[in-house]
């Protein structure tokens, strides 16, 4: 299947396609294009003894998840990665293993124990990702619930309170008997005819007393909500102090704060239980054979009855011959790929910015948040390290892996730094939360995914503008991407995707990409 | 053939390592380490593209056909925060980091690796007036030479051939001040004061379309 070639061989080969490419074409030429729905529900044909060969580029989940649904139809894969580990941005961190980037390599010297890992990528899956939970069902892989969100974490800002850090539960309660007061004025205080009729303005009023937790004239002065100043279990509880809602107002968190649990994090979240890798090593029990590891992809260049894919290992160039390919290398390293893939489509590929997110853990030396009735969620600083994330994982055991740093894009400030600078940095910024913190951790790592070797990048951005959504011509690049050359050749993963970021966005992609496929082998085998 | 050669003397120093690295677990209290996944300085084309072919989706220029003595200055340079360390030069920090742990060995073998790459001129992706290019060339070929081929003796590397939008980000930090603005510099410091009398980024992008025509055999 695949035999050694000489770069001479292999630039000739390249250099020989001018004519090829001027017959590629693409997907949407054919009719052929599938829908959302064939995504969802994929159904394969089986090719009942016939050959196919595929070759899978990257093994990040959309190539493993080809890989596992073409095998079971009885298609030959080749899975190429060019790193040690499949997983790309599913990547869990434990003892004694390397972080790869590129000038600032680090090993993790964690514990070794089963709860203390990070995942340094993905780390959540709502459960209303059903094809990835799907996977998770039918590959073994045991889910727990992922506590994003818990009321007793800190909201903590330089601007509001002097810098001190109060509870989630306390910024959100206040802020929203506030809000509720402002409403039920604006209710009490203006004629009622319109828009609501009494009965109406009556029952929203209602809502509006119980949303802010108003008092009978409707007006905030303070709530139990908040959490009680002492007691509360043998003796009533008693009020904590009301916050003055102009100092609530000083921070710029609230706005984050009060959606936190909507959107993509607004469903039930989930997690594999030991990492998020685990997802990974399910796909690989089932095509773990058919992976080669440490093979850099040096050429892919489509003809009219296949791909012919050139990579190198163990020091030799070698050349995969297949009928299709399915490709996740990351757009911005493709595009340092030599191809011959029609000029729109490169432009497409060129035309994707790669995403900056960078994240930092520590192993804490005890479980202190415990101790502050913090079981997992997020604590919000207005700084640069932006969150600190407390483990689901090893409740009550004696240490554990804490997020000390997520800026999840819009910026390098971190992946500009030594790894000295990065580390201090978010010492200084979580020991305004925790004040012993840089006591209580140890063992950093950092992850800036801009740098990771093999990756570069964290996940697609196409659009150029965030607020104003996808220009026509971002629409029209990105179904050109979508589309394969020639039949032959599939760009998948998140990157192909509107929703970038999600391993639900990668399974898809894939699933919609051999829902293709399946069209084309379906009306070749008829 | 030569290519391939490397290449091979290289994953047999690599299967050396692993081989060290096992034999050392025997040893108990570096057991675990001989798990860990080894690592190399070889990682230039993860940015620069297959055979150093250059990648315009990072930024990262093509690096086959480059002179040795060019690499290994700007190579040294990157390292000891010559070049790479202007809060603007937003290519050169990529850059700086990850030369920054290089030893003057891993210098020498990237130096060797990339002579193993054969000189391809890159794609052609931006549009000047050529001829208005021309002219401003003059004082470029003073160093550069006539053709764009380079010139050792002066310090100065070939520029036919390279990319184009690499061409026209290094001239701008030239005139921006944010490449070769420091003492030690000799050859930066140079080129920064010569990028000055380009007035503008149109002239900046005349040269380019220029140097685009020179010698790309």
């Amino acid at each position: 299947m695949s035999a050694p070639v000489t770069r001479r061989e292999f630039l000739n080969l390249l250099g020989a396609t001018g004519g090829t490419a001027a017959v590629l074409r693409a997907g949407t030429a054919l009719g052929l294009l599938p829908g959302a729905a064939q995504a969802a529900n994929l159904d394969l044909l089986n090719l009942a003894g016939n050959q196919r060969r595929v070759a899978i580029l990257g093994g990040g989940i959309s190539g493993l998840t080809v890989a596992y649904e073409l095998e079971k139809m009885g298609y030959e894969c080749t899975i190429l990665e060019s790193s040690a580990r499949c997983g790309g941005r599913i990547f869990t961190v434990r003892s004694g293993d390397l972080i790869d980037e590129i000038g600032n390599r680090q090993y993790c010297e964690f514990d070794n124990e089963s709860h203390m890992y990070f995942n340094a990528g993905a780390a959540r899956i709502p459960s209303t990702h059903r094809t990835l939970l799907n996977y998770c069902k039918e590959l073994g892989v045991e889910l727990e619930v992922f506590i994003n969100e818990s009321k007793t974490c800190y909201v903590q800002d330089d601007a509001m309170l002097d810098g001190r850090p109060i509870t989630n539960i306390e910024y959100t309660t206040h802020l929203k008997g506030f809000m509720g007061e402002l409403l039920a004025k604006a209710l009490t205080e203006t004629e009622l005819n319109e828009p609501f009729s009494e009965r109406e303005a009556e029952a929203l009023l209602n809502i509006v007393d119980s949303f802010g937790d108003l008092n009978e004239e409707h007006l905030y002065t303070g709530s139990l909500r908040a959490g009680y100043a002492s007691d509360g279990f043998l003796k009533h509880g008693t009020q904590k102090d009301i916050i003055a809602f102009r100092d609530l107002l000083k921070t710029r968190l609230g706005r984050g704060l009060i959606n936190a649990n909507e959107g993509d994090t607004g469903p039930i979240l989930l997690q594999p239980v030991g990492g998020m890798d685990k997802i990974t090593e399910g796909f690989l029990r089932q095509v773990g054979h058919r992976v080669r590891y440490r093979a850099m992809v040096a050429g892919v260049e489509v003809t009219d009855d296949g791909v012919k894919v050139a990579y190198d290992q163990d020091g030799t160039r070698h050349i995969l011959d297949v009928d299709y390919c399915f490709n996740c290398i990351p757009s911005h390293l493709m595009t340092g790929i030599p191809n011959n893939f029609p000029a729109e489509y490169v432009r497409a590929l060129k035309y994707i910015r790669r995403g900056e997110a960078y994240k930092a853990a520590f192993q804490a030396k005890r479980r202190f948040w415990e101790e502050e009735d913090i079981y997992g969620g997020i604590t919000w600083m207005n700084n640069p390290s932006r969150q600190i994330w407390y483990p689901t994982a090893g409740i009550h055991k004696e240490k554990g892996i804490v997020l000390g740093a997520y800026d999840y894009g819009g910026g390098m400030y971190h992946t500009l730094m030594t790894q000295q600078q990065r580390i201090e940095a978010h010492l200084a910024d979580g020991e305004k939360v925790h004040s012993d913190y840089r006591n209580l951790v140890e063992k950093p790592i950092t992850i800036a995914w801009h740098r990771m070797n093999h990756m570069l990048g964290c996940s697609a951005r196409w659009s150029r503008n965030f607020g104003d959504g996808w220009t026509h011509e971002e629409e029209e690049l990105y179904h050109t991407l979508q589309a394969p050359v020639n039949g032959r050749h599939y760009m998948i993963g998140d990157q192909v995707s509107q929703h970038s970021a999600w391993q639900e966005s990668a399974v898809l992609s894939a699933r919609w990409a051999m829902a293709d496929l399946d069209q084309r082998v379906r009306s070749e085998l008829a | 053939m030569e290519f391939l050669m490397s290449q091979s003397k290289y994953s047999l120093l690599k299967t050396l390592i692993v081989t060290l690295l096992a034999a050392s677990s025997v040893n108990v209290s570096s057991a675990a380490e001989s798990e860990r996944e080894p690592f190399d300085d070889r990682y230039c084309t993860t940015c620069h593209g297959i055979d150093g072919i250059g990648n315009e989706g990072v930024q990262a220029p093509r690096l086959a056909g480059m002179e040795d003595w060019y690499l290994r200055r700007q190579l040294e340079g990157f390292r000891s925060g010559l070049r790479g360390r202007h809060p603007e030069d937003i290519e050169g920090l990529a850059m700086q980091p990850m030369a920054a742990k290089l030893t003057d060995e891993s210098i020498s073998d990237i130096v060797q690796w990339v002579g193993s790459w054969e000189y391809k001129p890159t794609e052609i992706t931006l549009a000047g007036d050529a001829d208005a290019g021309r002219t401003l060339y003059a004082t470029c070929a003073t160093c550069h030479g006539a053709n764009g081929e380079g010139n050792e003796a002066l310090g100065a590397p070939q520029l036919a051939g390279q990319n184009d939008w690499y061409l026209l980000t290094q001239l701008k930090n030239f005139k921006a001040r944010f490449r070769g603005y420091q003492s030690g510099d000799t050859y930066g410091q140079q080129m920064m004061a010569m990028a000055q009398s380009l007035n503008s980024d149109q002239a900046m992008l005349n040269v380019v379309a220029y140097i685009n025509t020179l010698f790309r055999d």
